[in-house]
């Protein structure tokens, strides 16, 4: 790790997304401590961590909503440039907050984060990602009359209307009765394409392990573990996880 | 350039869908002017001051006030469900957000204060005067400039725990050309002066209008961003 780096990425081998030593400091709260990760198109990172680790915070980086403190972020080879805008086509982000209006019906969120994204073709898109998520007959609902494993459903659709190549996902399983989460991870499979990168940060080990292609476990701002599939299935990563949090491994 | 005004278009409608299904902001604002017109109609004595006379300050007196309630809640709208922060990570320009927020905002004040104009003339005997064109631009311009800066202000004191009592703190000191010109204008035609008195307080009313919203469309990123 090399918190002070800010070296671009290389030319011939682009990563979708890479970070190169981003930290950010909340006053003296330090909550991403020093992160490098770069991730090849197709990749599917998850990272686990206690609470207070930062990994919501790492996600802002990644996502751009916040800026970090010192190090670089870059997607698709282009350094976020909070003045610009373009960079954010490629980016698709569920929180733990939908970005919902509530008084707006499913078609009308969906049909005003399009319009934001300068989408053309919403009377075909709008329908087959409700259907995707499995709300298609939810379309002149009200958000607000929505539970909340269908709002969390709609909050993925809005999170991919516009086709990212980079999809940053904060405790997608969260509050999700078990046919919620079949539904969501059915829409998460989908997503490993070989095209699409995707960072996941959840506390779910079993969903978080299947869909990953590599695993971190974060702890204080910093991985504190870094694997790929294989390394995770050859050892019991439950009792790894624990280790690490603890500052035993 | 048309998918910039597209975007300008989406914020504004959405805006505009909001307080047609919720009606918090209009029926505020509505209700506001209505109860303060009647409360200065019984306040006036009028064997000492004709109402006519003070007519057009009480109007944009109401109107600020009035509008404050709403435009004050322009970014409550985004509390719920973070989406503000959704829009804010939607490639928008951030002052197309402050454009769309600026028009919606201009549309319900507008219509408010064409209500605050209808009710004082009812209760203060006013009457149209001689050019009511020019009186609906004067007020248009005044409206313009004030959602200008509210919006901007509002974006600022919605970020702070003391938010609504620092807007009027904030906004008041910077809406004192809109008040001396528009109330200048405004009570010029409704007396039945010529149009001529008041062209220089409507060019003032338009250039404080340009210049708030060229202002809050430069500094809305330096608010909203991280």
């Amino acid at each position: 790790m090399a918190p002070e780096s800010a070296s671009p990425p290389s030319a011939t081998t682009t990563p979708a997304l890479e970070a190169c030593g981003i930290v950010r400091e909340y006053g003296p709260v330090i909550a991403v401590a020093g992160i490098d990760l770069s991730l090849e198109r197709g990749e599917f990172l998850t990272v686990f961590g206690p609470n207070g680790a930062g990994k919501s915070s790492l996600l802002g980086l990644l996502s751009g909503a916040l800026r970090p403190t010192r190090g670089d972020v870059f997607i698709n080879g282009t350094r976020l440039d909070f003045g610009a805008v373009d960079w954010r086509h490629d980016v698709g982000v569920l929180s733990h907050q939908g970005f919902l209006y509530a008084q707006l019906t499913v078609q009308e969120n969906l049909r005003f984060y399009g319009r934001l994204y300068g989408l053309t073709d919403l009377d075909s898109r709008i329908p087959e990602r409700l259907a995707e998520v499995s709300l298609a007959d939810r379309s002149n609902s009200r958000v607000g009359q929505l539970s909340h494993g269908m709002r969390q459903r709609l909050a993925l659709a809005r999170a991919l209307l516009h086709d990212p190549d980079v999809v940053l996902l904060d405790e997608p399983y969260t509050g999700l009765d078990p046919s919620a989460a079949a539904v969501l991870r059915g829409v998460l499979t989908g997503l490993k394409d070989g095209r699409r990168t995707v960072v996941m940060v959840t506390h779910n080990i079993g969903e978080g392990i299947a869909l990953a292609s590599q695993v971190a476990i974060q702890v204080r701002g910093r991985f504190a573990w870094q694997g790929s599939r294989a390394d995770v299935e050859a050892v019991d990563f439950e009792r790894l996880y624990h280790r690490v949090v603890e500052g035993r491994a | 350039m048309s998918a910039y005004l597209g975007q300008i278009g989406a914020i504004a409608w959405k805006d505009l869908l909001l307080e047609l299904r919720t009606r918090e902001r209009v029926v505020a604002m509505g209700a506001f002017a209505v109860l303060a017109a009647v409360l200065f109609n019984y306040s006036i004595d009028r064997t000492v001051v004709r109402p006519q006379d003070i007519g057009a300050g009480l109007i944009w007196m109401t109107i600020v006030f009035g509008g404050l309630l709403g435009v004050g809640r322009t970014f409550h709208l985004e509390a719920e469900d973070g989406a503000l922060q959704g829009v804010l990570m939607s490639p928008v320009p951030k002052d197309a957000i402050f454009l769309g927020k600026t028009l919606s905002n201009f549309v319900l004040l507008y219509i408010v204060s064409l209500l605050v104009v209808a009710v004082f003339m009812l209760f203060f005997g006013m009457e149209l005067g001689t050019s009511p064109p020019m009186l609906a631009l004067a007020l248009a311009l005044g409206a313009l400039g004030f959602v200008a800066l509210g919006t901007l202000f509002a974006a600022v004191s919605s970020g702070t725990r003391m938010g609504e009592t620092l807007l009027p703190i904030l906004l008041f000191p910077l809406l004192i050309p809109v008040i001396v010109f528009g109330a200048g204008a405004t009570g010029r035609l409704l007396s039945g002066r010529p149009v001529s008195e008041v062209v220089g307080n409507i060019r003032m009313l338009a250039a404080f209008a340009l210049m708030a919203v060229a202002a809050g469309s430069v500094l809305f990123r330096f608010v909203v961003e991280d």
